[in-house]
């Protein structure tokens, strides 16, 4: 469980990202953020587990104050958070293995991994994550060899070797084509039904309508709307998406995928 | 100028012109431009070229025959040599000779076209070389003698004549050149690896501090960022040349100077690579690997040291290619190596063909790094 309390950023320019948000996940939750882009997606998720440190109020993950935690604690709670991004984040000179084995750090031996020695039992883990998602063929291949779906199944690998309970996904399909971005939350709705908590934040309606269990709605920082996807109606969803709303496919009211 | 009158833009025009014209015509009075001289001294520069393009490569070992007969000077003063009559032998055409007198050497069934070396073997006083002779192609040679004063007959023993025919035997050696070349170009390639091996070292740290995205923070980070970045432009302002010339001018003329001069130019070039590829690095997979839990040393070790090293490398490679060149034109001001072996070539004025054989060495080296390191860099792409 994941409580998040009157959450406030302003960034050191003097923005204001966030503006005291407040709510929580439950374990096995597929929460869906939207919010046009400038909203404060990615800021509340990189909050969470503080790449980016917040300027005000709490996040508790368990019972424990993620906000309070030391330089040590923090990377322990890490480790239990896995992340995915919109540009992927790939080492992209590194090997998929090497990429994926990335994602075990958090774990391994610090010095034997300094110096890329891993464990047969990490390199089988990570054979097996690339499998999970289809490609464990491209181990050797250079992760800029591989398409953009490819490279993002990586990143999800990277984060499965983590064991994450929570899976923070930043835009994950935004810089796909909407096949592959089928493909790729296919991926995540299979984790999340495998128990792994999914906290997602998306652009287009029609896939939160199709993979969330909950939503959340952030507007200049202010979080506008929390429920459940099918209470997003069309003044909702003006609301959230101003005028602006008709880039963002209103046709998903008119033809719900 | 649109507005001005025609003629106005005539003269401005002719005034341009004139001005352009001086300003050539005082250039070339003062690089003494002399194109007759060019013409008048092309049989000097055609020498030079044929020395350069025959450079001295191998050497054989020679084999010495030698055949004697006594000569008395002056006659009756000891007995004459007995003349033979086949195989190979010498014959001269009186047995012997007043002092002063000359006389005709003639040698038969020697070596064919062989080196003849002709001495007077003197007793008490040693050996008298006159200059070298050619047998043709059946083996003879005849030369012009004269009885010398200083060879003739002590106490009743004769001088006689010797003369040995030089054969080359064996295989093709390389040259004591071709050694002496090689030597120099270890010590011009390892004066470069060395300069480029000790700046890699100082502009590792030093880029870190001049990359704006890693120093550029707060007024500390800021300040340090400002001095070696100004540290790097001001050196690279300076040739390696004239950072050579200021050094020899405190250490001396040698190696040591101009491998020091290269150090610091390498230090402020390869620096400020360096620090544009730290720019560079995309800070994506930083925050990712932040992000699995890793501690500060997997995350730099994982996510930027993969994205600068392919840079690094190549530019270091970069630099030994060039520094190689650069240090070869420093020991030709007197900084070692193979470049001041080829100045002391060329100014010995008869040392051309061993010159020619350090300018092929120089083009092979030159040619097979810079193959080399487009070949690594390609790889590193
Ligand atoms: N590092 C930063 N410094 C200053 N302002 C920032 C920074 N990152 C984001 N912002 C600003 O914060 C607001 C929220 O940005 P972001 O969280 O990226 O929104 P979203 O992910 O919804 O597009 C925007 O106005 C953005 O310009
Ligand atoms: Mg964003």
């Amino acid at each position: 469980m994941l409580r998040v309390q009157n959450l406030t950023k302003v960034y050191p320019n003097g923005t204001q990202a966030l503006k005291n948000v407040s709510f929580e996940v439950k374990d096995g939750e597929f929460l869906v953020v939207i919010g046009l882009s400038g909203s404060g997606k990615s800021t509340l998720l990189r909050c969470i587990n503080r790449l980016i440190d917040p300027t005000e109020g709490k996040i508790y993950w368990d019972d424990q104050d993620v906000t309070a935690a030391s330089p040590a604690e923090l990377l322990r709670i890490r480790r239990n958070i896995g992340m995915v991004f919109q540009q992927f984040n790939l080492v992209k000179r590194s090997s998929v293995m090497t990429n994926v084995l990335s994602g075990r750090l958090g774990y391994a031996n610090p010095w034997l991994s300094l110096l890329g020695i891993w464990s047969p039992a990490d390199r089988e883990r990570a054979l097996k994550a690339l499998g999970r998602v289809g490609i464990a063929d491209k181990a050797n291949s250079r992760a800029d060899a591989l398409s953009g779906g490819q490279q993002q199944r990586v990143g999800i690998a990277r984060a499965l070797m983590q064991e994450p309970r929570i899976v923070l996904a930043d835009e994950p399909v935004a810089s796909l084509d909407p096949v592959l971005s089928h493909s790729i939350l296919q991926y995540l709705e299979q984790l999340n039904k495998e128990g792994i908590t999914v906290l997602c934040s998306l652009h287009f309606l029609d896939l939160v309508h199709r993979y969330a269990t909950r939503v959340i709605a952030l507007k200049d920082g202010l979080l506008v709307f929390e429920g459940l996807p099918d209470e997003i109606n069309r003044a909702k969803f003006k609301e959230i998406y101003g005028e602006e709303a008709q880039e963002v496919r209103a046709a998903s009211f008119e033809a719900p995928v | 100028m649109k507005n001005r009158p025609p003629v106005w833009r005539i003269v401005l025009t002719t005034i341009l012109i004139a001005v352009g014209v001086a300003i050539l015509g005082f250039s070339t009075r003062v690089s003494q431009i002399d194109f007759i001289r060019l013409f008048r001294d092309a049989p000097k520069a055609k020498a030079l070229v044929t020395s350069f393009l025959t450079p001295d490569l191998t050497t054989r070992d020679l084999q010495t025959t030698t055949i004697e007969m006594p000569f008395p000077i002056p006659c009756g003063s000891a007995p004459n040599g007995t003349p033979i009559k086949s195989g190979p032998r010498l014959s001269t055409s009186v047995p012997c000779a007043a002092a002063k007198d000359s006389f005709t050497l003639e040698g038969f069934n020697l070596a064919p076209n062989a080196q003849i070396a002709i001495r007077w073997n003197i007793p008490k006083k040693g050996k008298l070389t006159l200059p070298y002779v050619t047998t043709d192609a059946s083996g003879h040679f005849s030369a012009q003698l004269d009885a010398k004063q200083i060879a003739v007959t002590v106490d009743g023993t004769s001088s006689s004549i010797q003369v040995d025919s030089l054969v080359p035997v064996g295989n093709l050696k390389v040259s004591q050149s071709v050694k002496d070349v090689l030597e120099a170009m270890f010590v011009t390639i390892f004066m470069a690896l060395l300069s480029t091996t000790v700046a890699t070292i100082i502009a590792i740290p030093l880029s870190f501090l001049a990359a704006s995205n890693i120093t550029r923070r707060g007024a500390v980070g800021t300040t340090a960022y400002y001095i070696t970045r100004s540290f790097f432009n001001i050196i690279r302002s300076y040739d390696p040349l004239v950072m050579a010339t200021v050094f020899a001018f405190w250490l001396g003329f040698g190696p040591f100077p101009g491998t020091l001069a290269l150090t610091v130019v390498t230090t402020a070039s390869l620096g400020k690579m360096f620090s544009e590829a730290v720019e560079n690095i995309d800070p994506g997979p930083i925050e990712a690997l932040q992000a699995t839990g890793s501690n500060r040393l997997q995350t730099v070790v994982y996510s930027v040291v993969p994205q600068i090293v392919p840079d690094f490398v190549s530019y270091i490679i970069y630099h030994w290619d060039i520094n190689v060149r650069i240090s070869t034109v420093i020991g030709f001001v007197g900084g070692g190596g193979i470049g001041y072996y080829l100045s002391t070539q060329i100014n010995s004025m008869i040392g051309y063909h061993k010159a020619g054989t350090a300018i092929w060495a120089i083009v092979a080296v030159v040619w097979a790094m810079d193959f080399l390191s487009a070949e690594v860099r390609k790889r590193l792409a």
